[in-house]
């Protein structure tokens, strides 16, 4: 390709400081799982690892006795799963109307949703609201208050607006109304937008502990992630949280346990990072091109 | 499609006027008016209800007695806000600390995109794609977790290293010299693989043709991406700076309600943290409240203007 000594020097350089920056990206990951599977005995509560020391699956099993982690997921489960469905189709059917020149007050309803943006209540309003609504220590309080937001209705609809009116017009032509319209046709021609609202919608979820410091005063409510924050702010609580007997602390202690609670909770968004990948860089880019 | 778009519009307004074309125009739409009630409805209840609960910033709210039965001050709230030397400290904090993340994370993504742009080895771009933006879904609880692991005081990662080239340990998550540091860097670490890709993602539409007409007019790389590819994604640039210009008082609530401490409060403690300590824990409503309604208000008259200034210097704003 007739490269110059400068642009090949160059070129060694980059592939090099992308070598390096990716191995400073992962030690963080390949740490904790190091650090979880490693026997309690040689492990402090910290250290520099490149493989476990000495090997243990004591950690894990002790994580999987933990009654709090397991209603964790439970609870956060039943919220990621109640929210991505609320929120994917509500968002959706709004930002269908919205999208309609036609529709009568349109303006207004769009204005509506973009002051949203620009104003907001707060957190003490926000939280008064929810008491106020006898919400509180209930999956509604989870799930319903970030179930749609402006940003995500001004994605969907941009999409909709790139939808052919041809054919809402024939199918109306065939006596189909405006559901028929939107559930038969635009629906399934959006299916990538609404995979990739939806996955915004299910990591923001699975990542909440917030709405749990708020609204969950009773632990039987907590979300995962707070379950979490629980167990690495408080030192000393992860053992006792799994219920191990003093005699059997030496074979665990508190850094592994830790370790492997971050471990099992981040393997769902593991198992779904090859679709996120797709999906997302999409969606940034609808995004970044504006609603 | 945009053509028939107008076609349907024209027969609409030629048809208004009188108020029985509004109630045709209201009975053809009403399924659409059905599908947009539910999440119009979740708007007003989640969104335009906590608005109205600002009143209490004029109040001396009192929860047994409501809205209704409690107290009118005036703007008592905001001059005991404003009297507060809290007050200061808290927004310098947030000013600050947002202001060391935007500059970094306005300048690091979009060399970093420059750079990852240039890798010609396709497999090898798309590896180092994937792991660059991991962190990014990655919860703060989860980071935090791994910030607080490295930084340990006794046998944390930094300290270890740190004691074997002869240092003393140190608990920087304590220390108020090292905590605004720690705030900004491990944001960037977090953040920066996304903000790459959505620069990618722009630079990857700049026509091919574009680059061999520079290359064939001598312009060696660095020419190319600062006449080439860096006009392209200009537009891309102007959103994200009105948006993080617009969100100056948003310093990062989640990270740093995660890692601070009363030790670090002088150098850490931010508007959202205050108001949540002050308004939720202490249950000082009204007085919480007034702090919050100053940043949404502060926020929204920056949006607002941000994006006139951007409009009037010719760009495409977010409106």
């Amino acid at each position: 390709m007739g490269l110059t000594r400068g642009e090949k020097a160059f070129s060694v350089l980059n592939y090099l400081f992308f070598t390096v920056l990716m191995i400073v990206m992962i030690y963080p990951f390949w740490y904790m799982i190091m650090g979880s599977l490693s026997d309690p005995i040689y492990v402090a509560d910290g250290g520099f690892f490149l493989k476990p020391a000495g090997f243990s699956l004591s950690a894990y099993e002790a994580v999987l006795k933990n009654v709090s982690i397991l209603t964790g997921f439970q609870v956060t489960f039943i919220s990621t799963v109640g929210g991505t469905a609320i929120g994917t189709f509500l968002t959706a059917t709004t930002a269908y109307a919205i999208s309609k020149r036609r529709l009568r007050g349109r303006m207004f309803f769009a204005f509506l949703v973009l002051f949203t943006m620009l104003f907001n209540g707060g957190l003490v309003p926000s939280y008064l609201l929810i008491k106020e609504l006898n919400m509180i220590n209930t999956y509604w309080a989870l799930i319903l208050p970030a179930a749609i937001g402006a940003w995500n209705i001004f994605v969907m609809q941009s999409f909709f607006r790139g939808i052919p009116e041809e054919l809402e017009e024939a199918a109306k032509m065939d006596g189909a109304n405006d559901l028929t319209v939107f559930f038969r046709i635009v629906l399934p021609l959006s299916k990538a937008v609404l995979a990739t609202i939806g996955l915004f919608i299910a990591v923001w979820y699975w990542n909440d502990f917030f709405s749990s410091v708020l609204y969950s005063t009773d632990k039987e409510m907590w979300q995962l992630q707070m379950v979490l924050k629980d167990l690495i702010s408080n030192t000393s609580n992860a053992i006792a949280q799994a219920g191990i007997s003093i005699s059997y602390q030496s074979e665990v202690n508190e850094f592994t346990i830790k370790m492997a609670s971050i471990i099992v909770s981040s393997v769902p968004i593991l198992l779904v990072y090859p679709f996120l990948q797709k999906h997302f860089v999409k969606g940034a880019m609808i995004g970044s091109v504006k609603g | 499609m945009e053509a028939s778009r107008e076609t349907t519009a024209a027969v609409h307004s030629s048809s208004v006027a009188s108020g029985r074309t509004l109630w045709k125009d209201l009975a053809r739409d009403r399924y659409l008016y059905l599908l947009l009630l539910p999440g119009l409805f979740l708007i007003l209840l989640f969104r335009y209800a906590p608005m109205y609960g600002i009143v209490i910033a004029f109040q001396d709210f009192n929860i047994f007695k409501g809205v209704k039965g409690s107290e009118w001050v005036g703007f008592d709230q905001f001059s005991r806000l404003f009297n507060s030397p809290d007050f200061y400290e808290i927004l310098r904090n947030t000013v600050l600390i947002s202001l060391y993340k935007l500059a970094a994370s306005f300048s690091i993504p979009i060399i970093l995109s420059l750079l990852l742009n240039e890798l010609k080895h396709v497999l090898f771009k798309r590896v180092t794609q994937s792991i660059i933006y991991l962190p990014h879904f990655v919860s703060w609880v989860i980071f935090s977790g791994i910030i607080i692991s490295f930084l340990n005081p006794v046998d944390g990662l930094f300290n270890m290293i740190a004691s074997q080239f002869g240092g003393a340990k140190t608990d920087y998550l304590g220390s108020s010299a090292y905590f605004r540091s720690i705030l900004v860097l491990s944001d960037i670490y977090k953040e920066v693989g996304w903000g790459t890709i959505i620069y990618l993602a722009a630079i990857s539409g700049v026509n091919a043709d574009l680059y061999e007409a520079a290359r064939i007019d001598g312009a060696n790389k660095g020419r190319q991406m600062w006449h080439v590819t860096l006009p392209a994604i200009r537009p891309v640039i102007i959103i994200l700076v009105i948006l993080s210009l617009a969100n100056i008082l948003e310093a990062g609530f989640q990270q740093v309600f995660l890692l601070y401490s009363p030790l670090v409060y002088d150098v850490g403690d931010i508007i959202d943290t205050y108001v949540y300590r002050v308004g939720i824990q202490e249950a000082n409503y009204s007085y919480a409240t007034a702090a919050g309604l100053f940043k949404s208000f502060v926020a929204m008259v920056l949006i607002v203007s941000v994006n006139k200034l951007v409009k009037m210097s010719g760009q495409d704003g977010l409106w």
